[in-house]
C-alpha cells in the first residue's frame, strides 16, 4: 500500500507541474505576451512615446488607471524580461503562496474572486454528483433486477436518449418546463436564503445530474448483473435473505467498481458541464467568472481560474484512484 | 466461453479473422446479428441532414440571415416550418445554414483526431519503450484538463474562426483516440497473426499498416461516429460561452449559437419555438450519431465476443 501511495504522489506531482505549466505557456508562447497580459488596444499603447512627451497617456478602457501605468505594473508583475522557465517558476511559487495575481484590467484580487464564486460552483458539482448517484443507485438496481423486461428495456431506451441531448439544451429544456411553464422553480439564482438557494440550484444540479445518472445507471445495471450470478448471492437467496437486503447489502458494493472509476473522470466533464449551465441559470459561479474574463480579454486571471479548475480535477481524479485501490485490493498491486 | 459448445473452438484465419467452426449450431441471435432497422433509420436521418447542408446555397430556402421574410414571432406554418423569430427570420433555414457550420466542425475535429490519435496511440502500442511512455504521459496530462476548459484556454488566445474551432476540437479530440488506438494496438500486437508475421520476416512498418491497422480500424469507425457528436456538443459548449466561431454572418451559425441567441427568458416565453426546434434536430442528429456508433461498435464486437 506504501508504496502504490508513493507511486500514485509522485505522479500527481508530476501532473500537476505538466498542466499548470501548459496552462501558463498558452499565456506565453501563444502570441505575444504582453498582448496576452493586457489585451491588443492597451498594448498597442507606445509608451516610449509617452515618456519623450510626444503623445497622451490615456485609458483606453476608461478604467481609472493609465495604458502605460498597466503595461507598467504587467511587465513588472510577470517578469516578462526574463525566460519563460524562469517566469512560470515565479508564477508558481506565487500561486503557491497564495497570490493569485489580480486583474490587470478592473484591478480586483484573483484571490477574491475565487474566493467570491467557488462556493456556487462546488455546490452546485456536489448537489449534481448527489442528484445523480440518488437516482441511478434505485434504477441501475431495478433495472438489473429485471434485466430485459419491459421496465429494462424502457430505461435502456430512456437512458440512451438523455445521453444525447446536449446538457445545455437541457438545461434551457428544464428551464422552460419548470421555471417558465409551471414557475416551481426560480429562473434566476437567489441566495437570500437557504433554502432559495437550494431551490434556486435545483434545476442547474438536475440539468448536469440526469445526464450522469443515465451514464451511471448504464454501468451499475451490467456489473449488477453479473454480481447477481456469483454464488454468494445465490447462497443468501438460498438461505432466505429478502431481495431487497440481498441487492443493497450484499451484491451492490461489489458492483460499484465502474461508477467510482467514471466518477473520477466524469468530474471533469461536470466542471465544463457546470460552465455552461452557470450562463443559463445566471449563477455567478467559477464558470461564469472565467467566461467574463475571457471576454474581457483580462488573460492573467483565466489562466489562474483555469490551472486552479485543472489542479482541483487531477486531485479529485487522485483520491478516486486510492479509493478505488481501497475498494479492489488488485489495483494496488498493479 | 465456458458455457458455450466446446467444439466452437475459435480459429484464425491468415488475415487474423476468427473462423468459429460449426457456425450452424450457434444460437439463432448470434446467427442473424444485423445493425437493425433503426441504424439505417439514424444513416437516412445523418445522409439527408448532410445533403440538405451542403446544398443549404442552392436549396429553394430563404437567407439564413435576412430580416422579416416572414411577420416577426411567428410559430411554425406551412410557408415557415419552424416559424419565424423576433428579427422575422426563417428559423428552418437558420437550423439547415447551422448544420452546416455543426457538422463541420464535428467531422473535422473526429477526423483530426482519429488520423493524428490514432496514429500517435498505435506508435505508443507498438513501439512501447520511451516512446509509448512520452505519448502516454501527454495523453494522460491532456486528459487531466476538463475538456471544455481546455478549449477555452485555446480559443481565447486565437482568432475565433470556422477553422481555428475546429482544429481546437480536433486536438482535444487526439488523447481520448488516442488512448482507445494504444488500448487496441497492445491487445492486437501479442496475438498469434502478428507473431506469425514476425516470424516470416515482415518489417514493422508492414506489421503496423497490414496487420495491425485493420483491426484498430473497426473500433476507430464506431468511435468516429460517437466522437463526431461530442464535437458538436462541444462546439455548442463554446457557443453558449460566447466563445465558438465570432461574426454574425451565415457563415458563423452553428446550432449551438441559435440555441444560445432564443434562450432568454423573453424568448422562451414568447417564441419557444425557436429554441426547441433547433434543440429537437440537434438532438435527433446526437441521437443518431450515438446510436448508429453504438450499432457499429456491436456489430462488429461479433468476433471478439466468440472467445
Amino acid at each position: 500500500m506504501r508504496s502504490f501511495l508513493l507511486r500514485r504522489v509522485l505522479q500527481l506531482i508530476l501532473v500537476i507541474l505538466a498542466v499548470t505549466f501548459a496552462t501558463f505557456a498558452s499565456l506565453n508562447i501563444i502570441g505575444d505576451p504582453l498582448e496576452n497580459l493586457v489585451g491588443p488596444i492597451i498594448a498597442g499603447t507606445d509608451c516610449d512615446a509617452v515618456d519623450r512627451g510626444e503623445i497622451e497617456d490615456a485609458s483606453s478602457t476608461g478604467g481609472s488607471r493609465t495604458d502605460c501605468e498597466i503595461i507598467r505594473e504587467a511587465e513588472a508583475e510577470y517578469n516578462l524580461d526574463k525566460s519563460i522557465p524562469v517566469r512560470y517558476g515565479i508564477w508558481a511559487s506565487e500561486i503557491l503562496r497564495g497570490d493569485f495575481g489580480r486583474s490587470l484590467i478592473t484591478g480586483v484580487e484573483t484571490k477574491e474572486l475565487v474566493k467570491n464564486r467557488l462556493p456556487q460552483t462546488l455546490k452546485l458539482v456536489v448537489y449534481a454528483q448527489v442528484i445523480a448517484l440518488g437516482i441511478a443507485i434505485p434504477w441501475g438496481v431495478s433495472t438489473a433486477r429485471r434485466a430485459n423486461r419491459g421496465f429494462d428495456r424502457a430505461s435502456t431506451i430512456g437512458s440512451f436518449g438523455l445521453l444525447s441531448i446536449p446538457n445545455f439544451a437541457l438545461g434551457v429544456i428544464l428551464l422552460w418546463l419548470f421555471a417558465l411553464r409551471w414557475e416551481l422553480f426560480p429562473a434566476g439564482y437567489d441566495d437570500s436564503s437557504l433554502s432559495q438557494e437550494f431551490k434556486s440550484l435545483t434545476l442547474p444540479a438536475l440539468t448536469l445530474g440526469l445526464g450522469l445518472a443515465a451514464t451511471y445507471q448504464r454501468l451499475l445495471r451490467t456489473d449488477l448483473i453479473t454480481t447477481l450470478q456469483d454464488d454468494f448471492v445465490h447462497m443468501a437467496r438460498a438461505k432466505g435473505m429478502p431481495p431487497r437486503w440481498i441487492m443493497y447489502r450484499h451484491a451492490l458494493r461489489p458492483s460499484m467498481f465502474s461508477v467510482v472509476t467514471v466518477f473520477g473522470i466524469n468530474t471533469g466533464a461536470l466542471i465544463g458541464g457546470s460552465l455552461v449551465i452557470e450562463q443559463i441559470f445566471f449563477i455567478p459561479g467559477i464558470g461564469a467568472a472565467v467566461v467574463e474574463a475571457v471576454l474581457r480579454q483580462d488573460q492573467p486571471v483565466v489562466v489562474v481560474l483555469v490551472a486552479l479548475i485543472a489542479v482541483a480535477f487531477v486531485v479529485v481524479n487522485f483520491f478516486v484512484d486510492l479509493f478505488y485501490g481501497w475498494l479492489d485490493p488488485r489495483v494496488r498491486a498493479s | 466461453m465456458s458455457d458455450h459448445d466446446p467444439d466452437l473452438e475459435p480459429v484464425h484465419d491468415d488475415a487474423g479473422d476468427v473462423v468459429v467452426a460449426g457456425i450452424d449450431e450457434l444460437p439463432d441471435d448470434a446467427v442473424k446479428k444485423t445493425l437493425g432497422w433503426a441504424f439505417w433509420v439514424c444513416l437516412a436521418w445523418l445522409g439527408g441532414l448532410v445533403a440538405v447542408a451542403m446544398l443549404a446555397p442552392f436549396l429553394p430556402i430563404e437567407d439564413p440571415t435576412e430580416f422579416r421574410v416572414g411577420p416577426t414571432n411567428e410559430g411554425p406554418s406551412w410557408s415557415h416550418w419552424f416559424g419565424t423569430d423576433k428579427a422575422g427570420r426563417d428559423v428552418f433555414a437558420r437550423a439547415v445554414w447551422g448544420a452546416r457550420i455543426s457538422l463541420v466542425v464535428g467531422f473535422f475535429a473526429i477526423t483530426f483526431g482519429l488520423v493524428v490519435g490514432g496514429t500517435l496511440g498505435m506508435l505508443a502500442g507498438f513501439l512501447r519503450g520511451w516512446v509509448d511512455q512520452v505519448i502516454s504521459f501527454i495523453f494522460f496530462a491532456v486528459l487531466s484538463f476538463p475538456a471544455l476548459v481546455l478549449a477555452i484556454l485555446i480559443v481565447t488566445s486565437v482568432e475565433r474562426s470556422l477553422q481555428t474551432v475546429s482544429l481546437t476540437l480536433g486536438v482535444l479530440s487526439v488523447a481520448p483516440v488516442g488512448r482507445l488506438a494504444r488500448a487496441q494496438t497492445l491487445v492486437f500486437a501479442e496475438r498469434e497473426f502478428v507473431h506469425a508475421a514476425r516470424v516470416i520476416g515482415a518489417k514493422n512498418g508492414r506489421i503496423l499498416v497490414r496487420e495491425l491497422l485493420p483491426n484498430v480500424l473497426i473500433p476507430m469507425g464506431a468511435l468516429g461516429l460517437l466522437g463526431m457528436g461530442v464535437a458538436i456538443v462541444a462546439e455548442g459548449g463554446l457557443a453558449f460561452l460566447g466563445l465558438s466561431i465570432a461574426g454574425e454572418n451565415a457563415g458563423s451559425l452553428s446550432w449551438g449559437k441559435l440555441i444560445n441567441e432564443s434562450r432568454s427568458i423573453r424568448d422562451l416565453q414568447n417564441i419557444p419555438h425557436v429554441a426547441f426546434s433547433i434543440i429537437g434536430v440537434m438532438f435527433l442528429t446526437i441521437l443518431s450519431l450515438n446510436f448508429a456508433g453504438d450499432r457499429v461498435r456491436e456489430y462488429t464486437d461479433v468476433r471478439e465476443t466468440a472467445f
